[in-house]
């Protein structure tokens, strides 16, 4: 019995610091790991640089200003065709000479 | 362009000159609802873009249970511009059944189903439920913890339907759960059952469309209509709606690309506040209503048999609309279609938000 008292003291004088501070230590050590594991189930769907980012923002603009523009031009050929369709002078002529 | 000896070619060959004389000849009417003619094309253009990025994420998907996940990761992170065109799938998969309900609600409202164009309409619903299944099948491909459970509770709840219910789930399934089979499953049918009969249903609809002409509402008088060329007319007035819905699918796609939530683990309980996609929002709210048990009968069964009732009388309502057919205005019908016009948008928007 003595003998074993003995060991229980060892163990409590070496070992009695480090559980105290073991749910502390846990705790911390789950955090990090829990926070690294949600760094790596995100995903990036999109691109995370800045640069990246800048590029697809400006071609988006772009993008926006080339789809205005073609509109504007399908309007006016349009206007033109709607134009010419009102003075009735569409319709093609047959025997019109062809330029080769 | 001038290429007269390509133009020779093709003549010598093909009836070129009437082909054109055809298109020039078919006229459309001008009218105040004639916006609604739009949404019919808009959706096609949708699904013409849907097939084109689908098949560019085809060369790159595995569909198999470890590496479909990764698979999409890898689509999205290592892929030259593979996070645009998987966004672009995502939000072009949105718009498109957004659109089709538009179109749906539009026919019905101004009575375009009335004879003789019937058949318009059955084929028209008939592709509204395959596009919905294409984004049940698709959603799964993700192969992600809320695919998984969204998957596990639309396969679940068409086991509840009576009879027939345990064939149709062990059918989606390809078993008595949701795994690396029923991934499978919905692959082969999202990339190859699914397109083959949209893209014959899609064919035989705007062939009867063209045959049929487009319908001219009951309220407007079909004598004091003017009547404009499709080609170029319309076409360029199509056009340029195409490219507005290009746009607006671009800015959705690049300012908003879809998450992906991690790998699915059918050994995990599903996530919180799981929601399906916004398209069965209301079926899930009408789920919801009912208590567990009826009268001593399964209150989901009965659900299920009622909400199916409503979707038949609505798909048969051209075959009901007695009244429009022989050229009369039926109030009875625009009412019913207000209601259910009303109930899917209540219910859709109370289930966003719950």
């Amino acid at each position: 019995m003595r003998r074993i008292g003995i060991v229980k003291c060892w163990l409590n004088s070496r070992f009695f610091p480090l559980c105290r501070w073991l749910p502390v230590l846990l705790l911390l050590a789950g955090t990090a790991t829990g926070w690294a594991a949600e760094k790596v189930q995100k995903v990036d769907v999109f691109p995370p640089t800045p640069y990246d980012g800048f590029i697809i923002y400006e071609s988006l603009t772009l993008f926006w200003i080339l789809i205005i523009g073609l509109i504007v031009v399908i309007r006016m050929k349009l206007r033109e065709i709607e134009r010419i369709q009102e003075l009735g002078v569409e319709a093609e002529d047959p025997d019109a000479p062809v330029l080769r | 362009m001038n290429c007269p000896r390509l133009k020779d070619w093709l003549d010598e060959r093909y009836d070129l000159k009437g082909i054109t004389t055809l298109a020039k000849s078919k006229l459309v009417p001008a009218h105040r609802y004639d916006l609604w003619y739009y949404t019919g094309g808009i959706t096609l253009f949708l699904f013409i873009i849907q097939f084109a990025t689908g098949m560019l994420m085809a060369l790159y998907y595995v569909p198999h249970v470890d590496f479909a996940h990764k698979s999409i990761i890898e689509i999205v992170t290592k892929l030259n511009m593979g996070w645009f065109f998987r966004s672009l799938h995502h939000w072009g998969a949105q718009l498109c059944i957004a659109f089709l309900f538009i179109h749906l609600f539009g026919t019905l409202l101004l009575k375009s189903y009335r004879k003789p164009r019937e058949m318009v309409w059955v084929t028209g619903f008939v592709l509204l439920g395959l596009s919905v299944f294409f984004g049940l099948s698709g959603y799964l491909l993700l192969w992600d913890e809320r695919a998984f459970a969204a998957t596990r509770v639309a396969t679940g709840g068409a086991g509840a339907f009576p009879f027939i219910g345990w064939f149709i789930k062990a059918f989606l399934r390809g078993g008595m759960d949701v795994t690396g089979d029923t991934l499978l499953r919905f692959y082969a049918f999202h990339v190859a059952i699914l397109p083959i009969i949209t893209l014959g249903l899609a064919g035989l609809h705007i062939l009867l469309v063209q045959y049929h002409g487009m319908s001219v509402p009951l309220s407007v008088d079909r004598e004091k209509v003017r009547e404009i060329p499709f080609f170029p007319n319309v076409l360029f007035k199509d056009l340029s709606v195409w490219l507005v819905v290009l746009g607006v699918l671009v800015t959705l796609a690049v300012l908003l690309p879809p998450e992906i939530a991690p790998k699915a683990d059918p050994l995990a309980p599903p996530p919180e506040n799981i929601k399906p996609e916004w398209y069965f929002l209301f079926l899930l709210q009408t789920l919801k209503l009912f208590p567990g048990d009826i009268l001593g009968l399964n209150g989901e069964t009965i659900a299920i048999l009622l909400v199916t009732g409503a979707i038949l009388f609505f798909f048969l309502i051209p075959f009901f609309d007695r009244k429009s057919s022989r050229g009369e205005k039926s109030p009875l019908f625009t009412w019913i279609a207000v209601v259910y016009l009303l109930y899917f948008a209540t219910m859709t928007v109370v289930g966003f938000l719950s």
